[in-house]
């Protein structure tokens, strides 16, 4: 019951010799007749036996220095009984990867299962993930990061000199609540647009101010900017999709694919769109944040009806892409003008604001 | 003298186990964030030279995840080197540096090329046995080097035309260093002819919108196969391919409907297909001595150009 009939090879010579392996209590003997017919016996002593880590059902023995003399076994019940003639030595340790030997419909099951759980983790696990990277990110070198992409970004556009100035004096006018140094730039284009960059840049379009008929529309664009910006939702956004990226990239097993995602283009990033809850928060912390100035509100349903009436309906259109407007929004905002209470008609903001809307309409 | 005589490898891979491989590889990289990616390496080759069969006997891969985690780290650092100077140079918005920041690094992009294959070589070689039978890759490093060097200038200066002369140099020397115990190899190929094969087929398949790459692809592989030698003594053994375009068009159209129907999940399904189309084409001919192959490598336990080739996406054997 101690006898496997196996192949060896004895590490010098390719030849397979049919052989019979039995098991003693200290050692295993290997007896075969080699090709002159001559009975050859090989004695490896216990401690030097080492388990091939292997796939399949054949189970494979070394012994020695290199190079190692090999025993191939293709006997199912060899585990059990070296189990049971060494019960103080491990030959097969467990491993995870013991899973391939069952049968391949438990294979694909777990295999699905461990899919599911990889698409919960995608979808709900990577944004918590990048919110808490995002979180512990240094504010001087994310003011640094978003000064770079501005640099990057701003080949594009033209600047539009006076009404950047105009736009920052508006601005210094109300309190924003915020540690990050604001800078807005105004460019010159049709387009009814405004973006945020980490670190503080606002870059508005001169198309949307033109479009502005209140101090308090621009206000409330303003807040709500400012407050992606306070509430980090760039960082978000981009750790969002470097993970994603990563995620990816493993699961198709493309370690590359992570070393390119660092030398990616940055500008790509901060294009993304931002989700649902993130604007939803930078509307409520935007709106909070001119209440306290005692702005009123009214300038945020005014500001998303200006945008509904540009674009007609939820479109394809860029202001809407990159910060989506959904009639949620402007149903949440006419709800918070009903409560606002305390409005004072601030001077100076208006003062600030003719000389905006002077220039623009020129 | 049994002239006909010829062999086969055999691919006994199953894409169902395979998948299971790459999907518990995946996961357990994305736990650890990627620091098990070495040891899915390993499990992966283990079981691809395990399933692979040559004269009733498997393949063996001995490297370990451990092994290649050592070259794992080292090739990060080094990548984390030429990135940091290419980031450096990108930061000081200054021309003459970000010129030069951009050329260490793809100087060295370049330059890890040849050393990657080297160290990939050996490694892989040396890690990979039959019988008990070890591998070995036994080039110098500088050599390959000089070699890739002088070549990838010659290869700049001639717009490209020399790429197909420097292959095949690669090539001539990769396999006369390559040793199976005592069997040597040898590549016959030529570059003029490789350099006209690849005009033809890349006109052809203009002209033909396309159609002629399956025959392109098929006498590409034949000039590999056809031209490698495998030397046990004093016989000669050649390689033959026996891959036609139509096998490959069935090939290529079936993998792509797995992969894309089944939105990448099947991939495995269709690595199992090429591995058997690849190894049920390629014949080995003449009167080998299996019993025969004496052991003469040495152990070589460097995993750094096994992982650096990986991550420049060097596909070797
Ligand atoms: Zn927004």
């Amino acid at each position: 019951m101690y006898n496997f009939s196996v192949r060896y090879h004895d590490g010098r010579l390719s030849i397979a010799h049919d052989a019979t392996l039995t098991l003693m209590p200290d050692h295993w003997l290997i007896h075969y007749r080699d090709p002159s017919g001559e009975l050859t016996s090989v004695r490896w002593a216990l401690p030097g036996i080492v388990t091939d880590e292997n796939f399949s059902n054949l189970f494979i023995f070394r012994y020695g220095e290199f190079p190692q003399q090999t025993i191939e076994c293709k006997d199912g019940i060899m585990p059990e009984t070296l189990k049971k003639r060494y019960p103080e030595k491990v030959f097969f340790r467990k491993r995870i990867t013991d899973i391939f030997k069952l049968n391949n419909t438990t294979i694909v099951g777990v295999a699905l299962a461990v899919l599911m759980l990889m698409g919960l983790g995608y979808w709900f696990g990577l944004p918590w993930l990048a919110g808490a990277v995002a979180s512990r990110f240094p504010v001087s070198t994310e003011v640094k990061m978003g000064d770079t992409m501005y640099e990057n970004m701003m080949h594009a556009y033209e600047i539009d000199q006076r009404l950047t100035a105009a736009t920052n004096d508006f601005a210094k006018a109300i309190d924003f609540k915020t540690h990050y140094p604001i800078r807005i730039t105004v460019v010159k284009d049709k387009e009814v647009n405004a973006f945020a960059l980490p670190g503080g840049r606002i870059v508005v379009f001169d198309g949307i101010i033109r479009k502005m008929k209140t101090k308090e529309e621009l206000a409330a664009l303003l807040a709500h900017e400012v407050s992606h910006v306070h509430y980090r939702h760039s960082l978000r956004n981009i750790f969002r999709s470097l993970g994603g990226y990563l995620f990816l990239s493993l699961l198709l097993n493309d370690i590359n694919g992570i070393v390119t995602v660092l030398a990616d283009n940055s500008n790509m990033l901060a294009n993304l769109t931002y989700s649902r809850e993130l604007e939803t928060e930078a509307d409520t912390k935007g709106m909070a944040a001119l209440a306290g100035n005692g702005i009123s509100l009214k300038g945020f349903v005014d500001l998303f009806t200006l945008l509904r009436g540009e674009h007609g309906d939820v479109g394809s259109l860029k202001l809407l892409s990159t910060h989506p407007l959904t009639e949620d929004r402007l149903r949440a905002a006419e709800v918070m003008v009903e409560r606002q209470k305390g409005v004072r008609d601030d001077r100076e903001l208006e003062g600030e604001w003719e000389v905006i809307q002077d220039m623009s309409n020129k | 003298m049994e002239q006909h005589e010829t062999r086969q490898l055999t691919f006994h891979g199953e894409g169902a186990k395979l998948f299971g491989i790459y999907i518990v590889n995946i996961l357990l990289t994305l736990v650890t964030f990627g620091l098990y990616y070495p040891w899915a390496r390993a499990a992966l080759l283990k079981y691809m030279y395990e399933e692979s069969e040559f004269e009733g006997s498997r393949f063996t891969f001995h490297g370990t995840g451990k092994e290649m985690f050592k070259g794992f780290i080292k090739a990060i650092g080094i990548f984390l080197v030429l990135y940091g100077i290419l980031f450096g140079g990108m930061a000081t918005q200054n021309a003459t540096f970000m010129m030069l920041g951009l050329a260490i690094f793809y100087i060295g992009l370049l330059l890890l090329i040849p050393i990657a294959i080297h160290g990939a070589l050996r490694y892989r070689a040396s890690r990979s046995s039959w019988r008990g039978i070890h591998f070995g890759y036994r080039g110098d490093r500088k050599e390959l080097l000089n070699t890739f060097i002088i070549g990838a200038i010659i290869t700049l200066v001639t717009f490209g035309i020399y790429g197909a002369w420097l292959v095949i140099e690669l090539r001539k020397y990769i396999f006369k260093n390559l040793r199976f115990g005592n069997i040597t190899f040898s590549y016959e190929g030529e570059g003029g002819a490789f350099f006209w094969l690849n005009i033809k087929g890349y006109f052809l398949t203009l002209l033909t919108l396309g159609i002629y790459s399956f025959w392109w692809v098929k006498d590409l592989f034949a000039y590999y196969v056809n031209n490698i030698r495998m030397y046990q003594g004093e016989t000669r053994l050649a390689f033959r391919s026996t891959a036609t375009a139509g096998g490959y068009f069935k090939l290529l159209i079936v993998n792509v409907l797995i992969v894309v129907l089944s939105l990448g999940l099947a991939t495995p399904w269709a690595i199992v297909r090429t591995m058997q189309f690849v190894f049920s084409n390629i014949h080995i001919d003449g009167p080998l001595d299996v019993d025969a192959i004496v052991q003469t490598e040495a152990d070589y336990t460097d995993a750094t150009g096994e992982d650096l080739a990986d991550m420049i996406d060097i596909g070797i054997v």
